[in-house]
């Protein structure tokens, strides 16, 4: 397993369309992905549970990947939080 | 008439549709072929995306791209892996397709609308819309189809559902009433989107108007009136065509500089007072914060927000702001505003009293805190500390020198912050008018605060109405003022804005470009307008109005003449 920390930047943090993006990215790989946040495991690839988990712009998260394609996985995550979610 | 909510500004005129509300209910029932079930579920589930991708191509014509993009998120939703297994496996025990969903939908509604977040709480709409549509589609229920109404439609219905706000044809809806919904809800920006009128939270409105009622809908007011004498509706056509036409006027300063005739940029930001209000700055094109009140984190509580919560929220609108000047305005408690657990005393005299950075200043540990948070959030944006109602420089000096001890306190704790981030002075005194040469070179910019300039220098309660009519920007002993705090701070090339109402007055503005103010800070709903009075006016023209109206002796007199020109 591998993971990271990392801080939502945009400003609307994980809504709508920030959290399909990112649920849509993370579907494409095999790993299991993971967000962790105030002490809860969210299903990074369930869009509906990262928007329950109102996760605000400014946050910071760690990031956990497990599975074949877990450092790939992992890189897009971060990437895909630091460049703003496609705000 | 009717009372609501505007959730789409404009006027419209027409007769009204009325949209049935149908019934979903249904009798659970236990299931022994829970492999038909999974399919007849399946089917209604790729049929919803059908429909969906359909009517985000309707919308994609008829309200942007954007919008579009809403109602997909539905069908993002609804192909949600987790929440997918959940109904299936709900349905593999046994449950009818129709109950298994419910079940799940409403379990998401509970979780989403008691998140303390507003935006977390709307996406339970989106799960209440998707479950009716997925519903009315297992109970093979026809939706009302609302586009083929004919022209001059005024649609009134408990709430839209995406769907029938994707069939609306924006040629032949004029009008939109609901019984739901709010500024921010779905209804309300898709109406935006598709710039038809909108009033919503009208109580009981579908059984209060029947098919065929004349209705004009003023979504600007937020009211609507049914059957309306001739008298209302030559008014209202009236005020329609003026709104019509002051609209497209605007919408050529979208995205435009903020720039006087002759090609002076100035700067145009806008006034908040909660987080949230940075973004109407921004939907309104403005270029900044020039005034975020924070007495909002110290109200409706009964003890002080600590630092980590205030650093939140000054850090939140520094990063919805991005890169763009956002200035803070530290605690002005005091005058008419008063904060129970703070312990102010009853006083003769408030507003000449113990207030603003007077308080502050003398309550440190409390003050301390909000600069802390004020220096941390720094490191996210472009803050700037901005300090009310200073009349004595020895006030700006002691302000900056807690932020000095508490920059080195940061440091030594290895915590970022911006180490030239400006401070300034709110001119909004007679006294700091005054001394505006001498607060201009130890200050990093000024806003003159227009409202109390003008009570404290005519020496009136605008309140009172006995003395009312003394208030006035337009005295000569205010515009003297303004003058001169503008001219000082032009001399040590400090910047100098304006955030009171006044900054957004077509018949201040030439005066202020005359002057030489750099920052207009207005409502967000004036950003555009006072762009396009800005456009108006070159320095020269300027220059001679200004010159003529600082001969004027009565505040009658130019305002006449302002008015004349």
């Amino acid at each position: 397993m591998v993971s990271q920390k990392v801080t939502l930047t945009n400003g609307q943090g994980f809504h709508m369309r920030p959290a399909g993006v990112f649920a849509n990215a993370m579907g494409k790989f095999s790993s299991d992905v993971t967000i962790k946040f105030n002490g809860s495991d969210i299903n990074g690839k369930s869009l509906m549970n990262i928007i329950a988990a109102c996760i605000k712009c400014g946050s910071e998260v760690e990031i956990c990947c497990d599975g074949a394609d877990e450092n790939e996985a992992l890189k897009t995550a971060v990437e895909l939080i630091e460049s703003g979610l496609g705000e | 008439m009717y009372k609501g909510i505007g959730g789409s500004a404009g006027i419209g005129i027409g007769k009204v549709m009325l949209i049935v509300e149908q019934s979903l209910d249904f009798t659970p029932k236990t299931v022994s072929d829970t492999d038909a079930e999974l399919q007849r579920y399946r089917n209604a589930v790729s049929k919803f995306c059908q429909n969906t991708e359909q009517q985000a191509e309707q919308l994609k014509e008829s309200a942007g791209e954007k919008e579009a993009e809403i109602i997909m998120g539905h069908i993002l939703m609804i192909q949600d892996p987790y929440m997918n297994s959940e109904i299936e496996n709900s349905i593999k025990g046994g449950s009818c397709a129709e109950q298994a969903l419910t079940d799940i939908c409403n379990m998401f509604i509970t979780v989403f609308s008691s998140a303390d977040d507003e935006l977390t709480q709307q996406r339970a709409t989106d799960v209440k819309d998707i479950k009716n549509a997925v519903l009315s589609i297992l109970l093979g229920i026809e939706e009302q189809n609302i586009s083929d109404a004919p022209k001059g439609t005024i649609i009134v219905a408990k709430d839209l559902t995406p769907s029938m706000t994707a069939g609306i044809n924006k040629d032949n809806v004029v009008g939109i009433i609901t019984e739901v919904g709010g500024k921010t809800s779905h209804s309300a920006i898709l109406a935006r989107a598709l710039e038809i009128p909108a009033v919503l939270s009208v109580q009981n409105i579908t059984s209060l108007l029947k098919d065929g009622d004349t209705v004009i809908v003023d979504g600007s007011d937020g009211i609507a009136i049914a059957n309306p004498g001739e008298d209302e509706i030559l008014n209202y056509s009236e005020k329609r065509n003026a709104y019509l036409k002051e609209k497209a006027e605007l919408a050529k300063f979208i995205g435009k500089a903020t720039a006087t005739k002759d090609g002076n940029s100035v700067e145009l930001v806008g006034n908040i007072g909660t987080p949230e209000d940075a973004n109407k700055v921004l939907e309104c094109d403005g270029e900044g914060i020039g005034l975020f009140r924070t007495e909002f984190l110290f109200m409706d509580r009964d003890k002080t927000p600590t630092e980590e919560e205030q650093f939140e929220t000054y850090k939140k609108v520094a990063l919805i702001m991005k890169d763009k000047p956002v200035i803070i305005r530290t605690l002005d408690v005091g005058g008419d505003k008063d904060i129970p657990y703070l312990g102010l005393s009853k006083e003769d005299n408030p507003f000449m009293g113990f207030r603003a950075v007077r308080y502050c200043l003398k309550n440190i540990d409390l003050y301390r805190t909000q600069l802390r948070a004020l220096l941390r959030a720094s490191a996210y944006g472009e803050i700037k500390i901005m300090i009310p109602l200073v009349v004595d420089v020895e006030e700006l000096r002691s302000v900056k020198a807690i932020i000095k001890e508490l920059m080195a306190e940061l440091d030594g704790e290895s915590i970022k912050y911006n180490k030239d981030i400006q401070v300034g002075v709110m001119i909004e005194t007679p006294a700091a008018s005054l001394i505006a040469d001498i607060l201009a070179k130890e200050a990093d910019f000024f806003s003159i605060g227009t409202n109390d300039l003008t009570g404290y220098t005519m020496c009136v309660d605008r309140g009172n109405a006995d003395v009312a009519y003394l208030y006035s920007p337009f005295q000569p002993a205010v515009l003297r003022s303004i003058k001169h705090i503008i001219e000082c701070a032009n001399r040590e090339n400090i910047m100098v804005g304006m955030c009171g109402e006044a900054a957004a007055d077509p018949m201040l503005i030439p005066l202020l470009i005359s002057f030489g103010l750099n920052e207009f800070s207005v409502s967000a709903t004036s950003v555009l307008a006072t762009r396009k009075e800005i456009s108006k006016w070159s320095k020269e023209d300027a220059d001679k109005v200004a010159s003529a109206v600082m001969e004027m002796d009565s505040v009658a007199e130019i305002t006449t003449y302002l008015q004349s020109i």
